[in-house]
């Protein structure tokens, strides 16, 4: 069985020897790049600034809340608004991996700016297994350009430490509760390094950013709710996704032709295979009810994904 | 026994390659994820599972490295998984080639004949799959296990320990995965 007391100290160690002066780590308060945070600072202490970029595709205050408990951890957090950065590079793109690689770049540059000015010549990531086997390489095929790795631009100014690339999430979590992390922190669901981007198909706009936001907050408080009342277990990862399409309904007797909605819930254990969830009728029905009726404006129709992996993948770019 | 059993992982491009060594040392083995470019005289393990992988087993077997060379001259248990068990029946005068219905994700495995692998498991339970291509035909092996769509999913030669899965043990969602790999773990002490 994984030891994790023993890769704590061994990672820590080596972390000790490998980074020299100081090290700045992309945060996203997921248990993979916090767990990531604590094994370095254990290493090299005052000397990490962990930078926590606001993208514009986080969930409904998720970077406040983040700041808030990498601060409480004892981590120096820096919080960066690249909101319209992103916005603006993303403008006209609909190609997944395009978008991944802009957003991989993108998040690169900005790191790279902070660590210039740090005077940080390691960077830190939470890269885990799975992000690595699905960016490909060699004799794999790439399923997905991930941020961290598949993403990265060829030339990049600084040396990526990246502690826990060879373990998958169960472990990650497992090293996490080791470390002393808070429950909300390392049974956090999984979300992607490119965030709401790649939960909306098509053009990542401003606009569509907020109208996913809104239906994955929806999504996140039904089901946590349905738990939390004995209706279902908790899945493993549960949101929202918004399609490029419309499609027509009737609302209050007038025509309506609006986005559609999908509801899509995983159960898994490392994210490299996944069954979807079997959700109770009347939660999909709450979750249904809510999002039709709160972006009555944008979504007419919501629908509940089916697919497992494979033949799909969790995320939907 | 007082050493651990040692069985290396031959990656062929697999996106579970690395959850077979994952499974593998939790069933207690020493194992490590091999290049299927590295020479047969440089492995000393006791055991080796081909992982399975993106080429298509009739048109791009040369990205196969040595796996050929393996089941020739390897000394030991062989577990060919995927594209490996497809590599494994063409070798040994079979057939394999595109499937007329493919399978990703869930399936049903119907076990005949229990072997070594599927020692002590139900005779049917879910696994989970990933295949554009399957094994057509494998003489000299018998077929340990089949599915709806795939006749061949389970494989066992009839004079030497190669032993072949279609779908894959070591996935998470996979029935009886671990089992099924602590059985052909089990098929190398038998040996000594």
């Amino acid at each position: 069985m994984f030891d994790a007391e023993k890769f704590i100290q061994e990672k820590v160690r080596e972390l000790r020897d490998r980074i020299r002066g100081g090290a700045i780590i992309g945060a996203s308060g997921g248990v993979d790049s916090t767990s990531s945070a604590i094994l370095v600072n254990r290493a090299i202490g005052e000397s990490l600034l962990c930078v926590l970029v606001d993208t514009g595709y986080m969930r409904k205050n998720e970077t406040e809340t983040n700041e808030r408990l990498l601060k409480k951890l004892g981590l120096n957090v820096l919080v960066v608004d690249a909101k319209k950065r992103f916005y603006d590079k993303l403008s006209g793109v609909v190609d997944p991996e395009q978008k991944r690689k802009i957003i991989g770049e993108l998040f690169i540059r900005i790191f790279e700016e902070i660590a210039r000015k740090e005077n940080a010549r390691f960077f830190v990531q939470g890269t885990i297994a799975p992000d690595w086997i699905e960016s490909g390489g060699g004799l794999r095929d790439r399923i997905k350009s991930h941020h961290n790795v598949g993403g990265l631009p060829e030339k990049i100014e600084f040396e990526i430490v990246e502690p826990l690339r060879d373990l998958y999430k169960d472990e990650v979590r497992i090293v996490g509760k080791a470390l002393g992390l808070p429950s909300e922190l390392y049974e956090r669901q999984p979300f992607p390094g490119p965030g709401l981007a790649v939960r909306i198909v098509g053009e990542a706009t401003a606009e569509n950013a907020r109208i996913v936001r809104e239906a994955c907050a929806i999504v996140e408080e039904e089901i946590e709710k349905a738990v939390a009342k004995g209706e279902m277990s908790k899945p493993w990862q549960y949101f929202a996704v918004l399609l490029p399409c419309k499609a027509v309904g009737v609302h209050g007797d007038v025509r309506v032709y609006g986005r559609v909605v999908v509801v899509r819930s995983v159960e898994s254990l490392d994210g490299m295979s996944a069954a979807y969830s079997k959700i109770p009728h009347e939660v999909l029905e709450r979750i249904s009810v809510r999002i039709s009726n709160t972006l009555k404006d944008d979504v007419s129709r919501v629908v509940f994904d089916v697919t497992n992996k494979p033949p799909g993948t969790i995320e939907y770019e | 026994m007082s050493r651990l059993v040692k069985v290396y992982v031959v990656d062929n491009g697999g996106q579970w390659t690395h959850r077979i060594w994952r499974v593998l040392r939790e069933v207690g083995c020493d194992s490590k994820i091999i290049p299927n470019t590295t020479a047969v005289g440089a492995i000393d393990a006791d055991a080796l599972v081909l992982s399975g992988g993106a080429p298509r087993v009739v048109w791009e077997s040369p990205k196969l490295g040595n796996c050929i060379d393996y089941f020739e001259r390897f000394q030991g248990p062989i577990l060919g998984e995927c594209l490996g068990m497809q590599l494994m029946a063409i070798h040994f005068g079979g057939k394999a080639g595109p499937s007329e219905i493919p399978e990703y994700g869930l399936s049903r495995l119907r076990v005949i004949e229990e072997d070594d692998l599927f020692k002590g498991l139900p005779k049917e339970f879910l696994v989970w799959e990933s295949h554009n291509d399957e094994v057509k035909e494998a003489p000299n092996f018998t077929v340990l296990a089949l599915s709806e769509n795939c006749r061949i999913q389970a494989v066992k030669h009839w004079h030497k320990p190669l032993y072949g899965v279609q779908f894959h043990p070591e996935v998470n969602n996979t029935e009886h995965g671990e089992e099924i790999l602590r059985n052909f773990v089990g098929t190398v002490k038998l040996e000594q």
